[in-house]
């Protein structure tokens, strides 16, 4: 099988063609030549003109739901999503039911995903069932391919257990991921506490919440010196902390959702469920305060959150309305629509590409001959309306249906298979 | 004469005019209140369902004395607890009651913006009879409507909301609906009980209940949950009524004599004193009266029976 894109532009700084137009040819999954001009034939040839090529995207936080939630999500709908997002590598949330936090389970979710065009690496939980009581076999979830460890949805509590955690992982180099946010100071809380909640009468979660995890954890690092990605961040102060952390050499990165790129606690005038998720979506302030953080680099990656609920989930008052958005296969687009025309393309695309797979060494991707052929293709210049219709998840709960857009995936190069969108 | 809206979900979502409509309406029918026959046919061959998610007595009372003063039929439902510890959804709830043509519903829920949720699934008008920490606005109309009885136009004046700010649906439309009518609003109470962010709505704050009593020409004392007790929100109910509570005594040495004001229930000794309550600064009972026409007025107002009167 070979396949030859022409005419796209490259957006990869590790690129001898970086920022130029050129024609890509691909066989058995590798970049087999690629110059200004190529004549050669291939049995697929995709005319790219106007279009961006850059190394595959990567989602650091996808919730697939399966096994337990098979009505919301399953491993092979959400990868279909990811192909339809311009992902090519997705690190799976491991709160399922049961949790990933055996090495059953991590195969059992390789074997779902095994042979598709995005490739699916297994979260590990930090605790036994997500309980917050005891380790869970890191080890061994390591050894048989779990990327790095969380207790995704419910981050780690406990001062002691964490410390042990972020201690017990160093003998192989283990990384864990955290949500900051600290649970009795959220406790009861629906959305961010401000002018916005007092208004709507509805329980705030202070910035507090996620500030004193933040602060915790980094203490924890700094006596540990063991390596911590704190994703979804939402505030301006807890940006800072982490910016400060960074400029002392603490091993720390971080990740941004697009939907706190893109939205603000306005949202929720009207108490639609649709906007409820976890963390909570912050001030305009606290929104502004991401997008620069994006710029300067102290967001390393994007994280979706992707989180599928089923109708029935959502549709009903917000405080019993499962959290969380389906953004999967529009989180490009959302952040490029947020964030254009202040981040540079260049930054966003190393958020979405290099930053993540340096982070968590899953191999370098550079779009140069004999590299292996790990394409994300898109344009810019288009008119995209996200519709219903066009999901590839089995889950509606996306405020962005029926949105335009002026950005649309093309389609993505992986694992020796092609997906084109329509 | 109709109101700007289709629903009565909070203050927030209704303009000044609105409530001076409601409040004119009440006139009137707080003087068929004082007829020998109390009833007039207005919503004849309208039913209204009143659905209680959440206990109320006096609330639920005056709504459906209310309904049938104006000759509307009433059907009653309430569920201890919410829809979903019995399982069923809220819409599914609410459209079982429809499916029997009921043309209005009341309701009381524990969760905040419910009857916005509501509202934006069924064709039926709602009435917010109270939800969660949000809103309670036929409240904070007929608090407004018995101030003004008393002190007329409420523009410039001073009232004091004094109690558990943080918990209270009441509160918040008092202060939405105070404001709309150009009055200036204060609350008062221990620091765990004011919402840390209230000022962001043109409130001033004071934890010194002695000078917000001081400072207005009504204070609305405020309900102190006892069910809340297990919460860290203070220490207990003999400090809180040492400090906070109003008594006769603090009164009797403000300058100028003050109206007090109270949603009820009452907890004597706690956040009032009989002596206070019973007192003739008192309007406790004017208001519970007030609410029976302001609840006609406002059910009348949003019943498609207005507009063809008119």
């Amino acid at each position: 099988m070979s396949s030859i894109v022409r005419q796209a532009k490259i957006v990869d700084t590790q690129s001898e063609f970086h920022e130029k137009v050129v024609d890509i040819f691909i066989e058995n999954g590798f970049i087999k030549a690629i110059d200004l001009k190529l004549d050669i034939a291939a049995d697929e040839v995709i005319a790219a003109n106007g279009c961006f090529v850059t190394p595959g995207f990567v989602d650091v936080f996808a919730d697939y739901r399966e096994p337990g939630f098979e009505h919301k999500e399953t491993i092979v709908s959400g990868l279909k999503a990811a192909a339809s997002g311009g992902f090519t590598d997705v690190f799976l949330a491991p709160n399922t039911n049961p949790v990933v936090s055996t090495k059953s389970i991590v195969e059992f979710v390789q074997q779902k995903a095994k042979g598709n065009i995005v490739a699916l690496y297994p979260l590990g939980a930090i605790t036994q069932d997500i309980e917050g009581k005891s380790l869970a076999e890191m080890m061994d979830m390591s050894q048989h391919g779990a990327m790095a460890f969380t207790d995704g949805w419910k981050p780690v509590q406990n001062a002691n257990l964490f410390l042990k955690a972020l201690e017990y992982v160093k003998s192989f180099n283990g990384i864990l991921l955290q949500i900051p946010l600290d649970a009795s100071l959220a406790a009861g809380g629906l959305m961010h506490e401000g002018e916005i909640s007092t208004r709507l009468g509805m329980a705030g979660i202070p910035i507090l919440a996620e500030t004193v995890m933040i602060h915790r954890d980094l203490e924890l690092v700094r006596y540990t010196g063991s390596r911590l990605h704190i994703m979804g961040v939402s505030t301006a102060a807890g940006l800072q902390m982490i910016r400060d952390a960074k400029k002392e050499g603490l091993n720390v990165t971080c990740s941004v959702t697009p939907y706190h790129l893109s939205l603000n606690d306005k949202a929720l005038l009207t108490y639609d469920s649709v906007y409820k998720v976890s963390p909570v979506l912050r001030s305009e302030q606290d929104r502004k305060a991401l997008i620069e953080g994006l710029k300067d680099g102290t967001i390393d990656c994007i994280a979706s959150h992707h989180r599928p609920q089923e109708w029935d989930a959502k549709a009903k008052e917000f405080e019993y309305a499962s959290d969380g958005m389906n953004v999967q296969e529009i989180a490009f687009q959302i952040v490029i629509d947020a964030v254009g025309n202040e981040v540079s393309l260049e930054r966003v695309i190393d958020a979405f590409t290099i930053q993540p797979r340096k982070i968590f060494g899953l191999g370098n991707v550079s779009i140069n001959k004999n590299e292996k052929a790990s394409l994300t293709l898109f344009s810019l210049n288009d008119s995209f309306i996200f519709t219903e219709n066009k999901m590839q998840s089995l889950s509606r709960n996306n405020p962005f249906i029926t949105k335009e857009f002026k950005s649309r995936i093309v389609g993505i190069f992986n694992h020796s298979q092609t997906h084109l969108n329509q | 004469m109709s109101l700007s809206v289709k629903h009565l979900l909070g203050i927030k979502e209704i303009t000044t005019q609105d409530i001076q409509t409601i409040f004119r309406t009440a006139d009137n029918f707080k003087q068929v209140l004082q007829r020998p026959i109390k009833k007039v046919p207005a919503l004849r061959d309208t039913t209204i369902a009143n659905i209680f998610f959440e206990n109320s007595t006096r609330t639920r009372i005056s709504f459906e004395l209310a309904e049938k003063r104006l000759s509307a039929d009433t059907i009653n439902f309430s569920a201890s607890g919410s829809s979903v510890s019995k399982g069923e959804t809220l819409i599914d709830t609410v459209h079982n009651i429809l499916a029997m043509k009921v043309d209005m519903v009341v309701m009381r829920h524990s969760a905040s913006g419910a009857p916005w949720f509501l509202s934006n699934h069924i064709d039926a008008s709602i009435i917010n009879a109270g939800d969660g920490t949000n809103e309670h606005p036929t409240q904070a109309l007929l608090d407004a409507f018995s101030m003004r009885e008393k002190l007329g136009d409420l523009s410039g004046k001073r009232i004091a909301i004094i109690g558990d700010i943080m918990h209270s649906r009441v509160a918040l439309s008092n202060i939405f609906c105070l404001q709309k009518l150009g009055a200036e609003v204060t609350v008062a109470g221990p620091p765990t009980l004011i919402p840390k962010h209230i000022e962001s709505l043109g409130v001033k704050v004071q934890y010194d209940v002695k000078k917000a009593l001081q400072w207005c020409d009504v204070a609305n004392v405020l309900r102190i949950q006892l069910e809340r007790q297990n919460k860290p929100l203070f220490s207990t109910l003999r400090e809180y009524a040492l400090f906070y509570g109003v008594n006769k005594q603090m009164l009797d040495s403000l300058e100028k004599e003050i109206i007090i004001m109270h949603p009820g229930p009452i907890n004597r000794g706690v956040e009032i004193n009989s002596d206070v309550a019973d007192s003739k600064q008192s309007i406790i009972l004017d208001q519970v009266e007030n609410g029976v026409a302001i609840r006609m007025a406002v059910l009348y107002l949003l019943s498609s029976k207005a507009e063809v009167i008119e």
